[in-house]
């Protein structure tokens, strides 16, 4: 017995040394409050820590990280009850407790612990899917695991043979192992193969706790904390703001550039892949992986070159990887252990934009257009009031009241299909009597372009000018066709002082409709598939008001595709990447596409002028002879509206 | 070498068409919503300085002749990396007369010390007569090669690669030279650094006035006596007729009526 303590101090040392190494790094980062609001991340870890929320999205990964989980979770239990009792003589192991718990529960848990470990074996050795790491690592964890827990029925089975334990029906695996062995072994033999294997089980455990914290299952404790510590705030929301003042390097390009926030992340990766299984960039075949990037850094962070340059020391961390982001946040969502991959993909986009100056010359142009002209659509002919057409819009113009500024967005007033969408919203909040006003040419990008390629610097020059200029105009509210200009709105201009009241169309129009300001008066006999856009869904977590508004504009619930709401699939278009022509075999907008089409949808509808010009172009590349369309969900419900449309 | 790059600020030329207005009376285009920008053979000009510096060092001086708005053309090259800035100011209305804006800049180049490379925009977005260049060298009696988009320096000589109609020209220069500069894929204008952008607006400008040059302001030797925008008519008919004769004669007619005016 004091043997196996004396093995337990060096063995706990070991950890702790293991665990000191993995938490060191962070010290080098910069400053980040992740310790405010206690209740909600308490709430936050029960969800996805406990309840294990996001893993068991994943099917068959999800299954058998539950028996793993619990198993793993209920033996720890049991065990640190075997200490209390026998160790410090505290007798707790007695009565019901011990049959119900103790000795039928525990084994079934432990069964299912096994069990989880052979699935997640089939699955690492037999289907291989790209999602994971394989490493010897990983492997050998598996092993192990397995070793500790067989082991573990083992001696509990021989010791049940030997003592002749009456209550040995109570646990049925080890009573199973003790019936077979019985006739097999005499009562000595039995006695040496459960001291031996009690050492194995004993010297395995030692070896694999003393171990862990040196590999990936270090995530057993960090990634709890991680979940603890993650964003509370909108996707939306989480990108950091940049000292212009006192800061000498712009963006990220060394890890002690990152703040702790971010170097506690990499270690709490599990090396699930399902970011990177989710990522569309990744998904039609450009180098981007948000797995290698997180797995990457890590190995850098290990390496303790805290000043180190980041940008292009692996492949994941190329430049050529970087601008092939879409910010869609599908990794971030993914992610079962919160970390964030996106927002420090925009950081090292802020180094290459602000520091080295060096980016797709697509997105220079565009950059360049919004700096000069205010709108990125470099050579537009269109002008930002052509869509009035004969509508009679008043334009907020000084000392002027409104009730609502309409915030068309330069996609929607400048590209000729969103003028179209523009038209109808604007169509119905004049019927629903809305008073509302627009800027009209005075109206200028809000700067989300700039932000998500990463100058950071034009985008507050151009959101200051803006929040300026609204409040001079005293507005308070504002509605927006763009999910872009929304999210700016209503995550990045608080920051810089500017609180407006926002809300994207789909949202203030299916208010409209549910106060009967707006009437639906036929049904439209089509099939509809809502597509999300990443900016509403997953960024700020509206998934219900545009599909409230198909719902009402056709009578019936849309069609789902496989991948929709918070798994939703980008239409390419985010990040600036609407801007950079994709190589033609590897665009997402046809994967998304082909999606939306095999549906059997007569329509897509979306709720962004992005998504509507790169899923326009697409869906008739893929939709065949099938004449298949694609609408806002603004337009659907003008359809429904009005007679005449 | 010591380089002057002369840039002229410009209405910008991307505005829809729909937007361009015309004042008939000034005879001048309207600003309307238009920003100011750089002409773009300007920039192309810029870019062929920097990267001749980023290669061969050396110090680039930046020269303009417009209104005190014509300094953010300037502070948008110092944070390219331009070592210096003047800008010799314009009271006047723009002017499209290119010997009187050559001259201003040729006093001007003069009074910049020892300089051995001009480089000019091939022709400004604006008026489009692509006569400076030629004229500032023509005044300050120096050789003048147009249409280059690319130098070199080799043994203490400039080789100057320049575009023409069907291929490329090379030659071997000494300076000092007046090169106009046209675009090509390698000398698209380069984007500045954020630090550098900061940066540039505590630069100080060398601001001269056409006194400062010892210049009279002269009435300008060219006059705009009209300015218009071109209307194009598009008009579509279809012949009728009740054989395919009748309707070929008709085409005829119609074709022969449009040509005999
Ligand atoms: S934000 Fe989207 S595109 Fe970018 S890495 Fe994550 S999943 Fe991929
Ligand atoms: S970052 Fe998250 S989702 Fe991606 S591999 Fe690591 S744990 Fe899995």
């Amino acid at each position: 017995m004091w043997l196996m303590y004396a093995l337990l101090v060096p063995t706990l040392a070991v950890a702790a040394y293991g665990f000191y190494h993995r938490i060191k790094p962070w010290f080098v980062g910069k400053p980040l409050d992740r310790l405010d609001r206690p209740a909600q991340r308490i709430v936050r870890l029960l969800k996805l820590g406990l309840l294990q929320q996001k893993t068991i999205r994943e099917r068959y990964a999800g299954f058998f990280h539950q028996m793993i989980f619990w198993g793993f979770i209920v033996l720890f239990i049991a065990t640190t009850v075997v200490l209390i009792d026998y160790d410090f003589q505290v007798p707790i192991m007695r009565g019901a407790f011990y049959l119900y718990f103790q000795s039928f529960f525990v084994d079934v848990l432990g069964l299912l612990f096994l069990v989880g470990i052979a699935l997640a074996g089939w699955r690492r050795w037999w289907f291989r899917p790209p999602a994971l790491v394989y490493t010897k690592e990983a492997s050998l964890i598996l092993a192990l695991l397995f070793v500790i827990g067989a082991t573990g029925f083992l001696i509990e089975g021989w010791r049940i043979a030997a003592t002749n334990d009456p209550w040995g029906a109570w646990s049925p695996v080890g009573n199973v192992i003790a019936k077979i062995s019985r006739p097999l072994f005499s009562e000595d033999a039995l006695l040496i193969l459960h001291r031996s294997f009690w050492w194995l089980h004993m010297g395995t455990t030692f070896a694999f706790l003393a171990w862990a914290p040196y590999t990936k299952m270090a995530h057993v404790l960090l990634s709890p904390a991680n979940i603890y510590l993650g964003n509370l705030d909108p996707i939306g929301g989480s990108l950091k703001p940049v000292d212009f003042e006192s800061s000498e390097i712009f963006g990220v390009n060394s890890l002690a550039q990152f703040t702790w926030k971010d170097l506690a992340d990499l270690d709490a990766c599990t090396e699930c892949g399902r970011c990177t299984a989710s990522c569309p960039a990744n998904n039609s075949g450009k180098p981007l992986s948000p797995r290698d990037i997180i797995l990457d850094l890590q190995k850098l962070s290990r390496r303790g070159e805290p000043q180190a340059p980041l940008i292009g020391a692996t492949v994941s961390l190329s430049s050529e990887s970087l601008w092939n982001c879409t910010t869609c946040a599908a990794c971030v969502e993914a992610c079962p252990v919160s970390i964030e991959q996106l927002p420090k993909i925009i950081d090292l986009r802020r180094h290459l934009v602000m520091d080295q100056a060096e980016f797709p010359e697509m997105m220079q142009d565009a950059l360049g257009s919004l700096e000069n002209r205010g709108h990125p659509f470099r050579g537009t002919q269109a002008t930002r009031l052509d869509w009035v057409g004969d509508l009679d819009i008043p334009e907020w113009g000084e000392g002027q009241t409104y009730d609502v500024l309409y915030w068309v967005g330069c996609a929607g007033a400048l590209v000729e299909r969103n003028q179209k969408t523009v038209r109808a919203t604007a169509q119905l909040l004049k019927t629903a009597g809305v008073r509302f006003a627009i800027l009209g040419r005075d109206e200028k990008c809000t700067g989300d372009l700039a932000r998500r390629i990463g100058n950071e610097f034009l985008f507050e020059t151009v959101a200051k000018e803006n929040i300026e200029r609204l409040q001079s105009l005293g507005v308070t509210k504002v509605v927006t066709s763009c999910p872009h200009c929304f999210n700016t709105f209503a995550n990045e201009y608080p920051r810089l002082g500017g609180a407006f009241e926002v809300q994207h169309h789909s949202v203030f129009l299916a208010d409209l409709v549910r106060n009967g300001r707006l009437k639906p008066s036929r049904a439209i006999e089509e099939t509809v598939t809502f597509h999300d856009p990443c900016y509403l869904g997953r960024h700020n977590g509206e998934y219900d008001a545009p599909r409230e508004l198909v719902q009402i504009s056709i009578g019936k619930d849309p069609i789902e595709m496989p991948r929709s709401r918070e798994r939703s699939f980008c239409c390419g278009g985010g990040g600036g990447l609407s801007f950079v022509e994709e190589p033609t075999d590897q665009r997402v907008s046809h994967r998304r596409a082909a999606e939306a089409v095999e549906s059997g949808a007569d329509t897509v509808a979306v709720g962004c002028p992005f998504c509507m010009t790169m899923l326009e172009d697409a869906v008739n590349a893929k939709s065949g002879d099938r004449p298949v369309k694609v609408k806002d969900v603004a337009e659907i419900l003008w359809q429904a509206v009005n007679q005449q449309a | 070498m010591n380089i002057v790059v002369c840039l002229k600020q410009v209405l910008d030329p991307e505005i829809p068409a729909r937007d361009f207005k015309i004042n008939k009376e000034r005879r001048e285009a309207e600003r309307g919503s238009a920003n100011l920008v750089t002409s773009i053979f300007c920039a192309n000009a810029l870019e062929t300085a920097l990267q001749f510096r980023d290669i061969h060092g050396g110090k680039i001086t930046v020269l303009t002749y417009g209104t005190v708005a014509a300094e953010d053309v300037l502070r948008k090259a110092i944070a390219l990396k331009a070592d210096d800035a003047v800008l010799v100011l314009n009271d006047q209305s723009s002017s499209p007369d290119p010997l009187q804006v050559a001259s201003v800049l040729a006093a001007a180049i003069k009074k910049i010390d020892a300089v051995n490379l001009i480089l000019v925009g091939r022709e400004s977005a604006d008026w489009g007569a692509g006569q400076t260049g030629g004229l500032v060298a023509e005044i300050l009696g120096l050789p003048c090669l147009a249409f280059v988009d690319h130098i070199d320096l080799v043994d203490g000589s400039l080789r100057i690669r320049r575009q023409t109609e069907t291929g490329r020209d090379v030659y071997m220069a000494t300076p000092p030279i007046v090169l106009t500069i046209t675009n090509d894929d390698h000398n698209l204008p380069r984007v500045p650094k954020t630090k550098d952008v900061m940066l540039s607006s505590r630069k100080p400008i060398t601001k001269w006035s056409l006194t400062d040059l010892g210049i009279e302001p002269t009435p300008g030797y060219l006059k705009v006596a009209e300015l218009g925008i071109p209307e194009k008519n598009t008009m579509c008919e279809f012949v009728d007729g009740e054989t395919l004769d009748d309707k070929v004669a008709t085409l005829a007619r119609k074709i022969a009526d449009v040509i005999q005016g």
